[in-house]
């Protein structure tokens, strides 16, 4: 099949800017041009029954029909190099490591704020910050056990960080499944590239999960909020793949500050739980006393030290948008290094001199909720039409702490499969970085692709698709 | 493993085994429907109703008693729960709930089930293909079960499930046997034949008809019939063999050995294993059955009581 070359200026995965195939491309690109487009229809047709019948599907907030949607899986994968993958990881281990540090920091000593880094109103008006949590010692002084960082590749051929995720991250279980189907589609694709293995992942994370306790063979559990929840299936997946119940609430209870849950033999404690529920909705007693999925008094449990969570509670701190452009600082001020990851430069509304500048320049800004998430509630200036435009205006004059704005950076392209044949999609990158003993991760990640011609919105709430990810075990293939 | 968990492996396997069930009721008494007399057909269709107690629910929702009504009402109709289709979801509910003690295959093969039967609600099914959709059912209830004997762990998820398969057996067999037993009684001085097909049916319905020929030969007597479906082992769908799984089932399950669920399904077990076809005729079958179906809806209420429900 042809491949359709991507536009003038922007940084293609595939093609480099004189249209040679970059060499880490190139068993794939040979595969594409002698593929036929009569197979590659079918093999879309089996991967998308596969996904049905393996229940691999996700519900969309919102839409009433959407519920059982599958994610459109696109089957060319995405390819990083060997090298762009070593700079990748080490960068990622800093940046978590510092995000640790910063969370364990602003829960016991504040240095960073005596410092004058961060201003403290920054840190403890936040109100993601849990001051229920100042003091409470972690094992291993962990917080995000389990961070999902998102990633882009600007034009310039570099990785920025887009934002980073330390809350319940979600998306591995595509990043296995995505594999394990084009393993299934395309065998022979594997014994001619050189592809890295992510399959360890759920023994990574069982790992993680254990070494988040100080207990020798901790019970770890899994907490969803049940099946009705977008990411169930992630849940039950990964509880199977390590082999640890899945819970929901209902199924736990806390007796003298120990958290057991009900089994056909009695009660039997629990002593992590790897949760997927958001911290007000983890115990009614001391967040929404409305909710029904948490465990009532379970708290109590956390902060009397009888069970741990991960990830911790006020995690969330660390990652809203208006603490993201102070992480470069972050790496400085507790590793002492340079960061090796990009922070996309960031003009935070709440300060009157970036606001003026962001109001106006709005039509070539992104504007974005400092705690939104999921793609809701932005602004993308170029695409905005006149309304759009002015109603931030108003709300970004109204209400300036709720936002943050950063230029429209140009998503990388990679090769599509699209209605018009094989064609350019921006995408990015989410990789699942684990600290337990130490800072982990499997070669690969969560790769998102906009599936709309010119989209930059690769949410998979909003319509974006997936790909299996590729990262080479040498960068010549 | 997890009371929760406990309770829909259990209900799932019930639910799967209650959709074979009704497709093979309902199979046996359209058939039987052809060869019978006009004026006894609504009884003749009536009897899938009658055995799951659905009559009531039918009546406001249909008119008359005719064979597309009786498939789409017991097949494809989501306004009532006992339909093949609700039955389905119901199951597949419960497989979602449990997603982490089910093997992929097992999983994979009731999520199947029920996205094909989402596609025959919309298709429809009709007379002349209904044989069709009753071998589906049944096809599908065979994979589930070979599913889940040769992928699941040998652990309590496996043995609940089980639990919930049998339990669910020996009710609709004894149900089953008590109506067409009344029926084939009421007829007996009128008519041989009809009294005949009575029991070809029960037999039929319970997948029992070719284990008769083999053990009694070609003759059908209502007390053979009796004791083959309550008395003999060897036939898997017997109230006998049902109870055998049971017992050993329980006998298994961690920490059972004070439970109360226990003691009745032994002793159940007991009063079939040392029965016999003097005891039963002299008891009168629908006095036995009766008695029989109080006893094992006692023991599934005790189970539930004893593994699957908490009190703190």
């Amino acid at each position: 099949m042809l491949i359709q070359t991507p536009a003038e200026g922007l940084y293609d995965e595939l093609f480099d800017p004189d249209r040679r195939v970059r060499p880490h491309y190139r068993t794939l690109e040979k595969w594409l041009i002698d593929s036929d487009e009569a197979m590659i229809a079918d093999k879309r047709r089996e991967a998308d029954v596969l996904f049905q019948r393996l229940g691999i599907t996700f519900n969309v907030y919102g839409q009433d029909e959407g519920t059982d949607r599958l994610i459109p899986f696109d089957l060319i994968p995405r390819v990083i190099s060997a090298s762009d993958w070593q700079k990748l990881q080490s960068g990622l281990r800093q940046r978590v490591n510092a995000l640790n540090r910063f969370l364990h920091d602003i829960y016991h000593n504040f240095d960073i704020v005596k410092a004058g880094v961060i201003d403290a109103e920054q840190v403890f008006a936040n109100p993601q910050y849990q001051p229920g949590m100042q003091n409470l010692k972690l094992p291993r002084n962990l917080y995000s056990h389990i961070a999902g960082i998102d990633l882009i590749r600007h034009n310039d051929g570099d990785f920025y960080v887009l934002e980073d995720n330390l809350r319940c991250p979600s998306g591995v279980s595509y990043m296995l499944e995505n594999r394990r189907m084009m393993m299934r589609l395309f065998p022979e694709l594997f014994a001619s590239a050189p592809v890295a293995p992510v399959d360890h992942y759920p023994a990574l994370l069982g790992e993680t999960l254990r070494a988040a306790s100080l207990k020798p063979n901790p019970t770890v559990v899994v907490l969803t909020p049940g099946r009705f929840n977008s990411a169930y299936f992630e849940h039950a997946f990964l509880a199977r793949q390590m082999g640890v119940e899945i819970v929901e609430g209902a199924d736990l209870f806390v007796r003298k500050n120990k958290v057991f849950m009900k089994t056909t033999v009695g009660p039997q404690q629990v002593d992590v739980i790897y949760r997927r529920i958001d911290d007000d909705f983890l115990d009614p007693l001391s967040g929404n006393p409305h909710s029904m999925l948490g465990v009532p008094g379970l708290y109590g449990a956390y902060r009397s030290g009888n069970v741990v969570l991960a990830n911790a509670m006020g995690t969330g701190v660390a990652d809203d948008k208006s603490i993201y452009p102070y992480v470069p600082d972050m790496i400085r001020f507790y590793l002492n290094e340079e960061p090796i990851l990009k922070n996309v430069p960031t003009w935070q509304c709440r300060k009157p001199k970036d606001l003026k500048y962001v109001l106006e320049h709005l039509p070539e800004l992104v504007v974005k909720e400092a705690q939104g998430a999921g793609g809701y509630g932005m602004l993308i200036g170029p695409r905005a039409s006149k309304k759009e435009l002015s109603h931030f205006t108003d709300l970004l004059k109204a209400r300036p702490h709720h936002y943050i704005a950063q230029p429209t950076l140009s998503l990388s392209t990679c090769p599509t499969f699209v209605e018009q044949g094989i064609a350019p999609r921006h995408l990015d990158l989410r990789p699942f970085v684990l600290s337990g003993k130490k800072v982990q991760m499997v070669p690969g990640g969560l790769t998102r692709v906009a599936l709309e011609e010119g989209s930059l919105v690769v949410n998979s709430s909003q319509g974006g698709g997936t790909k299996d990810t590729w990262v080479l075990e040498d960068d010549q293939c | 493993m997890l009371s929760r968990a406990a309770s829909s492996l259990f209900w799932m396997a019930r639910y799967l085994e209650r959709a074979e069930s009704q497709a093979r009721l309902l199979d046996v008494s359209l058939t039987m429907a052809l060869i019978d007399v006009p004026e006894d057909r609504e009884e003749q269709l009536s009897v899938p109703l009658l055995v799951t107690g659905t009559k009531e629910a039918f009546d406001e929702l249909y008119d008359d008693i005719t064979p597309q009504n009786l498939i789409d009402f017991m097949m494809l109709d989501d306004r009532h729960p006992a339909s093949v289709y609700n039955i389905i979801q119901s199951a597949r509910d419960n497989a979602l709930h449990v997603r982490g003690n089910l093997s992929a295959d097992v999983w994979e093969s009731i999520n199947l089930s029920w996205l094909e039967m989402r596609e025959l609600r919309k298709t429809g099914v009709t007379e002349s293909n209904a044989s069709q959709i009753f071998d589906w059912t049944r096809a599908r209830s065979h994979i589930f079960r070979g599913a889940a004997y040769g992928t699941l762990l040998r652990t309590d998820a496996f043995h609940f499930l089980r639990l919930g398969t049998f339990i669910e057996r020996a009710d609709t067999t004894a149900r089953v046997l008590d109506i067409r037993h009344e029926m084939a009684s009421a007829s007996v001085g009128e008519q041989a034949t009809r009294s005949f097909f009575e029991w070809t049916a029960l037999l039929h319905s319970l997948a029992a008809f070719e284990a008769y020929q083999q053990i009694y030969g070609p003759n059908i007597l209502p007390l053979n019939v009796a004791e083959l479906l309550i008395l003999e082992l060897n036939v898997p769908r017997s109230l006998h063999a049902c109870l055998r799984e049971i017992v050993a089932l329980l006998e298994q399950i961690e920490n059972g050995e004070a439970r109360k669920a226990r003691r009745l399904a032994n002793s159940l077990f007991a009063n079939i294993h040392y029965g016999d076809r003097d005891y039963i005729a002299e008891r009168g079958l629908h006095e036995y059955l009766t008695d029989f179906l109080e006893r094992i809806q006692g023991i599934a209420g005790q189970i539930q009581r004893d593994y699957m429900g908490w009190q703190i």
